[in-house]
């Protein structure tokens, strides 16, 4: 009886077992595909371009701490273009707006065709699998090749709004930065929280996508592809000004970037 | 097989490359798209040298999402092997049940070494997971051979290389382990970062848990309790304070839980993932809940035997 009794108690345990985390996964995938739905349904990956002025509406009217370093912000910027809430946005946001100022700039871009097409060979001898990399390098180089032929911006955003097209694109971006942290990982090292090898954290932070970025993800991509950002910082921080980082420090930035907590816009003077 | 897909379609651009790149069985895995269909494929691996699994050789099916690579594949073993159960999706963080950390860069060859490195390890309660014993696994290794897949016609004796003593061991072993090792590494990281994400279930679960602890200085109750708890963190501890705490009878019990009760267990679980795709999280937290309260009945149940001074003949 005991032992019949006991048995009975053992199975729900290890049929608790399984249910939870049958639930918990089922349950989390449901609701990230559900929120991932309303997201894509009502923002798109890459906006239009916006007027600055839009930013005021996001925020309460008495809330003067934004309200305040709006204003300061539209000292040096006039307009905005937005991206998707996707743990994507840093990388798909600076790989618009960078393309976008290589349309009229072709000396910039065929030293960028150069670095691009290079980079792939990196990280092929870094050990990275050839034929499952090229198609999102290839990808890329389409991109930077529709740029050459001087297409309309619309085009180009376009292209970016199309998911295989643009999530291709983040893959590349998010493996060249991984590849450039692996590469200099003596430096990069010690910027990494959580006793993690920088390997360990390009594998949980830096190739999977939606992971967000951060600091370091930005310097890498910038040193990786020498060029140029200028990220603005607006948060909940006193002082009524919003405060920039250029990565690299001495460079000129060619891609401007609003931050705020969690998220990346594009921004235009 | 060309005439059929839309070549222009990123999957399957990237199958088709997979394919040919795996077309050719090595010594220790093999795997092919099914004829007519080229987002199923089956797979073939060569158990591990050094381990229980040691001369055998394993037969399952991939299938592959319209999104692959943005999507893992599903992994899913058709040869009893006493590590992972057949029929059913693996949980390790490359398949399916942990979609944030797979990464595109990574092929049907990645999960395929995964795979074998992933054998050895412990199955620690983890979905789709078995402990079985060296004895049972030795006895499956054995029998493996024998398999022969009807979908695909694949026979386990042919379907890879003959291990050479040149070739032994050396393409695929480092690689696997250290694939394995982080990847088991990954399912700890990404579940814990997961239930963050999920509040609902999270708030409905502890609820269930704080019943469960309140029942008096029950040793096992506290047990289940942490389980409950630690199931969110990660596959790879619940087994651990369990067995510990149990007598060996009651592990015994367990363990013939595992083995028999399996038919009588699978019934429950097809309601889970429809629940979940359907309403979400309130259903399947209600079926939580209900779950949960049925498992404190059973303690209770048990509480009021002991209590009665009972004599049992502990003797089978």
């Amino acid at each position: 009886m005991a032992d019949e009794e006991q048995q009975q108690e053992g199975m729900s345990q290890k049929e608790l077992d399984g249910l939870n985390c049958l639930a918990y996964d089922e349950a989390i995938i449901a609701q990230q595909d559900r929120i991932q739905q309303e997201i894509a349904t009502s923002i798109p990956l890459v906006s239009e371009q916006q007027d600055l002025a839009i930013l005021k509406k996001e925020y309460a009217e008495d809330d003067t701490i934004y309200q305040q370093k709006i204003r300061d912000l539209q000292k040096k910027y006039s307009f905005i273009r937005k991206t998707r809430p996707d743990g994507n946005c840093f990388y798909r946001a600076f790989g618009f707006a960078y393309l976008e100022s290589l349309l009229d700039d072709s000396k910039e871009l065929h030293r960028f065709k150069a670095i691009a097409a290079k980079s792939k060979l990196d990280l092929v001898s870094q050990g990275f699998t050839e034929f499952t990399i090229e198609d999102f390098h290839n990808t890329f180089m389409d991109l930077i090749e529709v740029c050459d032929k001087q297409p309309s911006v619309t085009e180009l955003l376009n292209s970016f709004n199309e998911q295989s097209v643009s999530d291709y694109l983040v893959v590349y971006l998010r493996l060249v930065t991984s590849g450039y942290l692996q590469r200099e990982d003596e430096f990069f090292q010690y910027f990494i929280e959580g006793g993690r090898t920088v390997r360990e954290f390009c594998q949980q932070e830096v190739e999977p996508m939606s992971k967000e970025s951060d600091h370091i993800h930005i310097i890498a991509l910038a040193q990786a592809l020498s060029v140029c950002i200028l990220v603005e910082y607006m948060d909940r921080g006193e002082g009524g000004t919003v405060n920039h980082h250029i990565f690299p420090e001495d460079g000129e930035p060619k891609v401007f970037l609003l931050y705020r907590p969690g998220h990346y816009d594009i921004l235009y003077k | 097989m060309e005439g059929k897909y839309n070549l222009k379609s990123p999957a399957v651009k990237r199958l088709m490359k997979e394919a040919a790149e795996l077309r050719d069985p090595t010594e220790h895995y093999h795997a092919q798209p099914l004829e007519d269909n080229l987002f199923e494929w089956h797979f073939s691996v060569r158990g591990p040298p050094d381990s229980d699994f040691d001369g055998g050789i394993y037969h399952g099916r991939i299938v592959l999402p319209p999104e692959y690579p943005m999507k893992p594949p599903s992994i899913i073993l058709l040869t009893p092997n006493g590590r992972f159960e057949i029929g059913k999706k693996i949980c390790l963080s490359i398949s399916g049940h942990h979609p944030e950390t797979w990464q595109p860069s990574w092929s049907i060859r990645t999960a395929l070494i995964a795979i074998i490195g992933f054998m050895p390890t412990k199955g620690e309660g983890a979905i789709g997971s078995l402990d079985y014993t060296p004895e049972e696994r030795k006895a499956l290794a054995k029998k493996s051979q024998d398999f022969c897949c009807e979908m695909c016609g694949c026979s386990m004796r042919t379907a890879l290389l003959e291990l050479t003593p040149n070739s032994e061991r050396q393409p695929v072993d480092p690689q696997a382990q250290q694939l394995a090792q982080q990847i088991s590494f990954k399912a700890e990281s990404s579940t814990s970062s997961s239930t963050s994400g999920s509040k609902e279930t999270a708030s409905v679960s502890q609820t269930g848990q704080q019943e469960t602890s309140s029942t008096p200085e029950d040793s096992e109750g506290t047990a289940q309790a942490e389980q409950a708890d630690s199931v969110s963190e990660s596959a790879s501890t619940p087994a651990a304070p369990t067995s510990r705490s149990l007598s060996p009878r009651q592990r015994r019990a367990q363990n013939r839980n595992q083995n028999q009760n399996q038919p009588q267990r699978r019934p429950t679980y097809p309601a889970f993932p429809a629940a979940a795709q359907q309403d979400g999280s309130h259903t399947g937290s209600a079926v939580l809940i209900v779950l949960l309260t049925l498992a404190l009945a059973a303690l209770v149940f048990r509480r009021i035997y002991l209590a009665q001074d009972y004599k049992f003949d502990y003797e089978l």
